[in-house]
C-alpha cells in the first residue's frame, strides 16, 4: 500500500466506525473492498494488519453494541474474510479471538443486526473468503458455522440462500481437497468431520418431504458435481444416488427442475457418467416419470452428451418431438418416414398438456421449439435428422396461429382455437423455421415455408417484432435455396418468391411502425449484400419501387430507420442499382445526386446514427472506389473530413478517421508498401516523391484533421489518430531523411507552436496551410514522439 | 392458495437500480430494467442469474415494463434483451421509448469511451432491443396476453414517466416507478383512480421528506446564476436534452422577463429543435398551463434563450449556456467547461447526476486539478455547484397516493431502509394495510383471495321479486339456491333447474326419532291427543291430522304405532326434513316431555 494510502486510513476507518456518518453511498464500500482484495492479493495481509493497527481497531469496533449501520457491520464481515484468507493472518486474528467474535454465536449471528439481510449475506462472504486453509475448516466446524449456513440454504433472501449453497459446496471441496491429498482410497466413514455433516445433512434433506428442502440439497450437489471432478465425487455418487433415485418414486417428482439439472450435471462429469452406479438407468427413469413441460430440458440435456446410450438419445429425442408430433396428427398430416415422429405421436400426456389451457399449450410449444432450435446446429444432434416432419410442423403452427389450417380432427380445432393469433408462438416458430434453413427439404415443402413466411409478411396483423423474424427466416431461406452450378444467382424458384417479395417489402417501406420499416431496410441491406451483382435480383429490384422508396426514407422522421436507408442507398449504389434519376422539373438537369445528400445527412441531421451510417458508407465507397468518389476524390475527401471535423458526435469524429486511414493507404500505397510480406524489397523513395505523395494528403486537409484529433477529449478519436500518425511515420520514416533539413525551418515551428497551444486546449486557431516537408519534418519532430502519442 | 410475489433484484431498500420480479396468478412481470452506474464491471446490472435458474428467460417472463427513461430504470434492458437473451415485450410509454435510446445510446458512449470498455451493448444491440418495445397510451389496457393486462397512469416524475397497473383476473398490482405529486413548470402531478389494486408497490425516495422543498431549491438556483452573472461571470449548465434542460430553460426564462435581464442565454445547437420536437409530440405529457399556452405560443421557445454558436463561448461579459452533454464527458459543454474553468468568476451547476469516471463526477467529487486527455492539467478555479431537481414524492405525497388507489396492501421500493421504515409506520398506523419493504433478493409473498363471479339465473331471481323485496346495495340479504359449474363457469340456480340442469332425480334427506310415550289408548286416540296438543302449543304453524291418522307440522310427520312387547306404550315415529330441523327438534323434545291429561 503506498504511504499516502496508509496515511488516510486511520480517518477512513474513524469515519465507518462513526454512526453519525452514515454512507451515503453504497457503492464505496464495495470499491473499498475491492481495493483491499488487491491489496492483499498483492502481498501480506498480517503485514497489513501490523502496519495499520486502525483495521483491527475498526473490526473490534463493529462488534460493540451500537447504532452502526448494517452495510458497514456486513463490510466489516467481508473485510475480515478477505484477511484471514491467509493462513499466517488468519492465526494473527485468531489470538485476539477476533474471529469467534465476529462469526461465532457471540457476534452479529446472535443479535439484532442479523434480521438485515445485508448482514447475513456479508457474513456468509466474509466465511467464504476465509475458507481457504485448513485452520479455517477447524474453526469452522468449532463455531458451529455449518449449522447455521444449513438454515441459511432457507433464507428469506435469494442471495444469501445461495450464496450459502454456494458456500457448502466451498467447504466440502476444501475438506476434501486434504483428504485427497493424503489418502488415494476413499472410504467415506473416513471423510473429515465439515464434509461428513455436509454429506449427512445433504442425505437428510433428501429424505425430507419438504420440497425446498430437496432442492437445497440436489443443487449444492449440481454445484459440488459440476465444478470438483475428483474421485472423491464419485464416491459420493455412488453413496446419494440411491437417495437420488428415490424421489423418482414420489407423485408428483418433487424438485423437478433441480433434479434435472442435477442428472445432467452427473451425466457430463466425466468420472461420474462413466462410472457403474446406474446413471443411464436413472437418466431413462426420470425422462419416463416427468411431465413432458419438465421432461423437455432433460431429453435436450442428455442429446447434447457427447457421450451417451443410443437407446437413451432415442427415448429422449422422442418425448423432445412429441409435441411437435401432435401437432402434426392433430392436423392430420403424415409424421413423415423417418419414424421418429411417428413413434412420438402416441403420448396422451403431452396431448392433454397441450389442450389443457392456452398458456401450458403456449409454453409447451415454445420451450419445444426452442429446444429443437439449439439441437439442430450441433454436431452431435440425433441422425438422423427429421426435416421434413419438422419443417411440416414449423409451417403447421404457423398456419394454425394465422387460422389459415383447417385441421379436421377436434383436438386440430382445439389448438387452431388455443393458438390463434399468439405471437410467442409465431415467433418462436419463425425463429425455428429460420435455423431449419441449414438443412433441405423437398421442393414442394420449401415452397410451402415461402408461402407461409409471404402470408406473415403480407398479413396487417403481423406485429412489429413477428415481422422482423419472418423477414429474417425468409432471408435465411433464399440464402439456402439450392444454386445452378457455377452460378450464384437466386435459382429460379427463389427468384420468384423474390418477384411476390418485393412489393410486400414496398408496403411494408410505407408502414406507420418505424420498427417494420427499418426491419424492412434490413431486410434489403442483406439481400443487396448477397445478390447485389446478379442479373435475376437486380432486374427484380430496378423493376420494383423498392429503391425510390429506400430513397425516400433518407428523410424518414425516425433516426434509425434513416440510417438503415443510408446504409441500403449506400450499398444499392455500389452495386449500381441506384441510378440518380432525372429531375421531372429540371428535365435538362439531374436530382441531387446520391454523393450530395449524404453530405447533406453527414453536415446537418440532428441524430448521430444517419451520420455514422454515412461514414460508413463514404469509407466503402472510397475503398470501393466508387464512381462518385473516383471522380475528384480529394474535394470529396476535403469535404467530408472538414465535416466530420465539426461533429459533436466522437463516433463520426473516429470514423472519419478510418476513412483518412483509407485514403492514406490509397495515397502512400504505391509510393511504398507497407505488408512485410511484399514480394518487391521496399525501396526507400527520393524526398521529391515523397513530398509529391503527401501533396494530396495536405491539400485535402487531412493533418490538420488527424493532428486535431490528436487532442480530442474522447479517447477512441485520439487513439485512432495516434494510429494513423504512426502508420503514416512508419510509411514516411526511411525517406525523410533528406527533409531533415526543414525541421528548424520557421514554418515548422510555428506550426509545432500551434500544435501546443491545441494540446493545452486552445483548438480555436487554425493551422493554416501545411506544407509536405513540414508534415514529414513534423511527423519526425519531438511533438510527435511515440510517447506523447501513446500517452 | 393463490398468491402474489414480490421479490426486487434492484430498488430493494437502496436507490440503485430497479428491477423488481413480480408473480402474479401465475403471471411472471419484470418492473423496470435498471443500471447501477456506480459500477463497472457486472455490479451495474441486476443479477438475472436468480431468473434464468427458472428456465428460458422468454418462457418464464411475460412481460417486462419500463416506468421511464431514467437510466436507473432501463439501463439493463439492452444487457437484459440481447446479451442475457430476453426475447419477450417490452412496455413503456412513447415518450419513454423515443428518449430511451439517446440515452441509453449516451451512456454506451461513456462505457465505451471514457471506460474504454470492450464488452458492452452496442448501437445495433440498443436498436435491437427498442424494436421489442411495445409503447402504450396513458389510460389505455393493454393486454399483454388472454389473462394478463396493463395499464399505464401518469406519474408526473419526468417526460412520459409512468405508473403501471399490471391485472390478472380480479388480482392486481400497482407499481408506481417514481413519481411527482405535485405540478411542477412543465410537467403535471402524479394521478391515479381508486382502483384498489391487491398490492402497490411505491417508490420511498423522499420517505422523511414532509415538506417538497423544490420551490427553495428553485429560488437557490435562481440567485446563484443571478449573483454569478451580475459579478460578469459565464454559468455553465451542463444538462441532457431532455427533461430538466426544459424545466430549467423556463425557469429561467420567467425570471430574465421579470428582472428585465440583459446577459444572453444560449441552449446547445441543434437540441432546441430536438427537444421542441418531442415536447411537441408529447405536448400531452406536459403539464396544463403549457398545453393551454401551447395553443398560442409554444412555451419551449424562448424569447431570451437563443441557439448557441461554438464561437460565443469567447465573447467578453456574462452569459449562461446549457450545452450537452451532462456529465461533462465530452462534447460541447466540455469544451465550454474547459476554456471557461480558469476563471474564478465563473460557474458550473451540474443539475444531475453524474457517472463515475466523468469530468461532472470528479468536479462534483471536489477534485479542483483534473487531468485531461494529452496528459495536461485543468485547473478548475470557477465555482462548483450542484443542485438536485429530480421530483419525486415526498411522504405527504406517498400518503395521498396510497389513499388515491386503496391498496390492500403497500411495498415500498427505490429508498433508504431507515427511511422506509418510518413510512411504514406511519401507512399502516393510517390506513390499517400491510406494509411491506423487502431489501434485494427478499420475497414477499402475499395471500390473495380470488374473487370467482357467479351467475345467477333469472328464475331465481324473480322468485326473490316475487316475495315483494326489491334488491337494495346497502341492505345485503340471504338467497338460497344451488351453485353448479357448468362449462368452467358458476351458476347460482333454484334447486330444481340445478336438477334439470344436471339431469339429477332429487333425493331427500330426512331425520327420524322415536319417542316412546305411556299411553294405553289406541293408536288413532293416541294420534288426536298428539295432534290437540301440538295445535294448542303450535299456534303459528300449520298443524294437520291427516286421514291415514298421522299428524304434520309443515315438513314434519308423526306417526304413533303400538309397542311390540309393551301393550301400555305407544311409539311415536317423528321424521322431519333439513330445513325444518330446529322445528323437528323442538317437537320431539316438546313430545318427550309427554302429553298433557286428557281433559275429557
Amino acid at each position: 500500500m503506498d504511504p499516502e494510502c496508509s496515511q488516510l486510513l486511520p480517518a477512513l476507518c474513524a469515519v465507518l466506525a462513526d454512526p453519525r456518518q452514515p454512507v451515503a453511498d453504497d457503492t464505496c464500500l464495495e470499491k473499498l473492498l475491492d481495493w483491499f482484495k488487491t491489496i492483499t492479493k498483492a502481498g501480506s495481509s498480517l503485514l497489513l494488519l501490523q502496519e495499520n493497527p486502525c483495521l483491527v481497531e475498526l473490526l473490534c469496533h463493529v462488534l460493540k453494541p451500537q447504532d452502526l449501520s448494517s452495510r458497514v457491520l456486513s463490510f466489516s464481515l467481508r473485510l475480515a474474510g478477505v484477511f484471514a484468507a491467509q493462513e499466517d493472518c488468519f492465526q494473527y486474528l485468531q489470538q485476539g479471538e477476533l474471529l469467534p467474535r465476529l462469526f461465532g454465536e457471540p457476534g452479529p449471528l446472535g443479535g439484532a443486526a442479523w434480521t438485515a439481510p445485508s448482514v447475513r449475506s456479508g457474513w456468509i462472504q466474509g466465511l467464504r473468503s476465509l475458507a481457504q486453509h485448513p485452520s479455517a475448516l477447524h474453526f469452522l466446524a468449532d463455531c458451529g458455522a455449518v449449522d447455521t449456513i444449513f438454515s441459511l440454504q432457507g433464507d428469506s433472501s435469494l442471495f444469501v440462500a445461495s450464496a450459502a449453497g454456494q458456500l457448502l459446496v466451498h467447504i466440502l471441496g476444501l475438506s476434501m481437497q486434504g483428504l485427497a491429498e493424503g489418502h488415494p482410497s476413499l472410504q467415506a466413514g473416513d471423510w473429515p468431520v465439515c464434509a461428513q455433516k455436509i454429506v449427512g445433512h445433504i442425505e437428510e434433506s433428501l429424505h425430507s418431504t419438504a420440497v425446498p428442502q430437496i432442492t437445497q440439497a440436489l443443487n449444492v450437489l449440481t454445484t459440488t458435481f459440476g465444478h470438483c471432478h475428483d474421485p472423491w465425487t464419485q464416491v459420493l455418487w455412488v453413496r446419494l444416488s440411491p437417495l437420488v433415485g428415490s424421489l423418482l418414486e414420489k407423485d408428483p417428482v418433487p424438485a423437478a427442475h433441480s433434479l434435472v439439472d442435477l442428472l445432467l450435471s452427473v451425466a457430463r462429469s466425466p468420472g461420474l457418467s462413466s462410472s457403474s452406479c446406474g446413471l443411464w438407468e436413472t437418466l431413462a427413469q426420470t425422462l419416463n416419470h416427468l411431465s413432458p413441460t419438465q421432461a423437455g430440458p432433460l431429453a435436450l440435456g442428455i442429446l447434447k452428451l457427447q457421450d451417451c446410450p443410443q437407446v437413451l438419445r432415442a427415448q429422449a429425442f422422442v418425448i423432445l418431438l412429441q409435441p411437435l408430433a401432435c401437432v402434426l396428427k392433430a392436423t392430420g398430416q403424415d409424421p413423415g418416414p423417418s419414424g421418429v415422429l411417428d413413434s412420438a405421436t402416441g403420448d396422451s400426456l403431452t396431448v392433454d398438456v397441450l389442450l389443457s389451457s392456452k398458456a401450458a399449450c403456449v409454453g409447451l410449444l415454445c420451450r419445444t421449439l426452442a429446444h429443437l432450435e439449439l439441437l439442430q446446429p450441433l454436431p452431435q444432434r440425433p441422425c438422423p435428422w427429421p426435416q421434413e416432419p419438422l419443417l411440416g410442423a414449423a409451417v403447421t403452427l404457423l398456419q394454425l396461429c394465422r387460422g389459415s389450417a383447417s385441421p379436421a380432427s377436434d383436438v386440430g380445432r382445439h389448438l387452431c382455437a388455443l393458438l390463434l393469433g399468439c405471437v410467442r408462438v409465431q415467433r418462436a416458430a419463425l425463429d425455428f423455421l429460420g435455423t431449419l434453413s441449414q438443412g433441405t427439404g423437398p421442393q414442394e415443402l420449401v415452397t410451402e415455408v415461402f408461402a407461409v413466411l409471404l402470408e406473415y409478411l403480407r398479413s396487417p396483423d403481423s406485429s412489429p417484432t413477428v415481422l422482423k423474424k419472418a423477414f429474417q427466416a425468409t432471408f435465411r431461406w433464399l440464402l439456402s435455396s439450392p444454386k445452378t452450378p457455377g452460378c450464384c444467382d437466386l435459382e429460379p424458384h427463389a427468384l420468384l418468391v423474390l418477384r411476390e417479395l418485393l412489393p410486400v417489402l414496398q408496403k411494408r417501406l410505407c408502414s406507420p411502425c418505424w420498427e417494420v420499416r427499418d426491419s424492412g431496410l434490413e431486410f434489403l441491406t442483406q439481400m443487396t449484400r448477397h445478390w447485389g451483382g446478379q442479373a435475376g435480383f437486380r432486374h427484380a429490384l430496378l423493376a420494383s419501387e423498392v429503391p425510390k422508396l429506400t430513397e425516400q426514407l433518407l428523410r424518414d422522421p425516425e433516426s434509425y430507420v434513416r440510417a438503415s436507408a443510408v446504409t441500403v442507398m449506400g450499398q444499392l449504389s455500389s452495386q449500381g442499382l441506384h441510378v440518380t434519376p432525372v429531375s421531372p422539373e429540371h428535365p435538362g438537369g439531374q436530382q441531387k445526386s446520391l454523393l450530395v445528400e449524404l453530405l447533406h445527412i453527414l453536415s446537418t441531421d440532428s441524430e448521430g446514427f444517419p451520420r455514422r451510417a454515412v461514414m460508413q458508407v463514404f469509407t466503402q465507397w472510397l475503398r470501393d472506389h466508387h464512381a462518385d468518389v473516383a471522380g475528384d476524390t480529394e474535394q470529396f475527401m476535403a469535404r467530408v473530413l472538414q465535416v466530420a471535423s465539426q461533429d459533436l458526435d466522437w463516433e463520426v469524429r473516429a470514423q472519419g478517421l478510418e476513412l483518412a486511414l483509407v485514403f492514406l493507404e490509397q495515397t502512400l500505397g504505391q509510393f511504398h508498401s507497407h505488408c512485410p510480406y511484399a514480394v518487391t524489397p521496399p525501396v526507400a523513395a527520393p524526398a521529391g516523391s515523397l513530398a509529391q505523395a503527401l501533396q494530396p494528403l495536405c491539400r485535402v486537409r487531412l493533418f490538420e484533421f488527424a493532428f486535431r484529433a490528436l487532442f480530442d477529449c474522447d479517447r477512441p478519436v485520439a487513439q485512432k489518430s495516434c494510429d494513423l500518425l504512426l502508420f503514416l511515420r512508419a510509411k514516411t520514416a526511411s525517406s525523410s531523411g533528406s527533409l531533415e533539413e526543414s525541421r528548424s525551418g520557421p514554418d515548422v515551428a510555428s506550426v509545432e507552436a500551434a500544435l501546443q497551444r491545441w494540446q493545452a486546449g486552445d483548438q480555436g486557431q487554425p493551422l493554416g496551410d501545411l506544407e509536405p516537408e513540414v508534415v514529414a519534418a513534423l511527423d519526425c519532430s519531438q511533438a510527435l514522439n511515440e510517447d506523447s502519442l501513446m500517452g | 392458495m393463490p398468491e402474489i410475489r414480490v421479490t426486487p433484484l434492484g430498488a430493494g431498500q437502496d436507490v440503485g437500480r430497479s428491477c423488481i420480479l413480480v408473480s402474479i396468478a401465475g403471471k411472471n412481470v419484470m418492473l423496470d430494467c435498471g443500471m447501477h452506474m456506480g459500477f463497472n464491471d457486472d455490479r451495474r446490472f441486476p443479477d438475472f442469474s436468480y431468473i434464468t435458474r427458472n428456465g428460458r428467460l422468454t418462457d418464464f417472463l411475460d412481460c417486462v415494463i419500463i416506468s421511464h427513461f431514467h437510466l436507473d430504470h432501463c439501463g439493463a434492458l439492452p444487457y437484459f434483451s440481447e446479451m442475457v437473451g430476453y426475447d419477450g415485450p417490452i412496455y413503456m410509454t412513447h415518450p419513454t421509448q423515443a428518449i430511451c435510446p439517446i440515452l441509453l445510446e449516451d451512456y454506451r458512449k461513456i462505457a465505451v469511451d471514457k471506460k474504454g470498455e470492450a464488452n458492452f451493448f452496442t448501437s445495433q444491440m440498443i436498436k435491437d432491443c427498442m424494436k421489442k418495445v411495445v409503447a402504450v397510451h396513458l389510460h389505455q389496457t393493454v393486454q399483454v396476453d388472454d389473462e394478463l393486462e396493463i395499464k399505464a397512469y401518469y406519474a408526473g416524475h419526468v417526460l412520459g414517466a409512468a405508473m403501471f397497473q399490471i391485472k390478472v383476473g380480479s388480482e392486481s398490482v400497482v407499481y408506481t416507478g417514481d413519481y411527482n405529486m405535485t405540478p411542477d413548470r412543465h410537467l403535471g402531478a402524479a394521478w391515479i383512480d381508486k382502483c384498489r389494486p391487491n398490492l402497490l408497490i411505491t417508490e420511498s425516495t423522499y420517505a422523511t421528506t414532509i415538506r417538497d422543498s423544490k420551490r427553495c431549491r428553485e429560488r437557490d438556483f435562481l440567485k446563484k446564476v443571478h449573483e454569478a452573472v451580475e459579478r460578469g461571470g459565464k454559468v455553465l449548465i451542463p444538462v441532457f436534452a431532455l427533461g430538466r434542460a426544459q424545466e430549467l430553460c423556463i425557469l429561467l426564462e420567467t425570471f430574465w422577463e421579470r428582472m428585465n435581464l440583459k446577459a444572453p442565454i444560449y441552449f446547445s445547437t441543434g437540441l432546441t429543435e430536438k427537444a421542441n420536437h418531442y415536447y411537441k409530440l408529447f405536448i400531452t405529457w406536459t403539464n396544463q398551463k403549457i398545453r393551454k399556452t401551447f395553443v398560442q405560443r409554444n412555451m419551449f421557445e424562448f424569447k431570451h434563450i437563443k441557439a448557441f454558436d461554438r464561437a460565443f463561448a469567447d465573447n467578453p461579459g456574462p452569459m449562461v449556456v446549457f450545452a450537452t452533454p451532462g456529465m461533462l464527458h465530452a462534447g460541447q459543454s466540455l469544451q465550454i467547461f474547459r476554456k471557461w474553468a480558469g476563471n474564478e468568476k465563473n460557474m458550473v451547476i451540474m443539475p444531475g447526476y453524474c457517472v463515475q469516471g466523468t469530468v461532472g463526477h470528479k468536479i462534483l467529487s471536489g477534485q479542483r486539478k483534473l487531468e485531461m486527455e494529452g496528459r495536461q492539467v485543468l485547473e478548475v478555479k470557477m465555482q462548483v455547484e450542484y443542485m438536485s431537481f429530480s421530483a419525486h414524492a415526498d411522504a405527504k405525497g406517498i400518503m395521498q397516493l396510497v389513499g388515491q388507489a386503496e391498496p390492500e396492501s403497500v411495498l415500498l421500493v427505490h429508498g433508504e431502509a431507515k427511511k422506509m421504515e418510518f413510512l411504514k409506520q406511519k401507512i399502516e398506523q393510517e390506513f390499517r394495510v400491510n406494509c411491506y419493504m423487502p431489501a434485494n433478493g427478499e420475497t414477499v409473498t402475499l395471500p390473495t383471495s380470488p374473487s370467482i363471479p357467479v351467475g345467477i339465473s333469472l328464475g331465481l331471481l324473480k322468485r326473490e321479486m316475487a316475495q315483494g323485496l326489491l334488491p337494495d346495495v346497502k341492505k345485503p340479504r340471504l338467497l338460497h339456491g344451488t351453485l353448479i359449474m357448468k362449462d368452467s363457469n358458476f351458476r347460482l340456480v333454484s334447486s330444481e333447474q340445478a336438477l334439470k340442469e344436471l339431469g339429477l332425480a332429487e333425493h331427500q334427506l330426512r331425520f327420524t326419532c322415536r319417542v316412546h310415550l305411556h299411553d294405553p289408548r289406541k293408536e288413532q286416540e293416541t294420534a288426536v291427543r298428539v295432534y290437540s296438543h301440538l295445535k294448542s302449543v303450535l299456534k303459528d304453524h300449520c298443524v294437520q291430522h291427516l286421514p291415514d291418522g298421522s299428524v304434520t307440522v309443515e315438513s314434519i310427520l308423526i306417526q304413533a304405532a303400538a309397542h311390540s312387547e309393551d301393550p301400555g306404550t305407544k311409539v311415536l315415529l317423528v321424521s322431519w326434513t333439513y330445513q325444518d330441523e330446529e322445528l323437528g327438534s323442538y317437537l320431539t323434545s316438546l313430545l318427550k316431555k309427554g302429553l298433557p291429561q286428557a281433559s275429557s
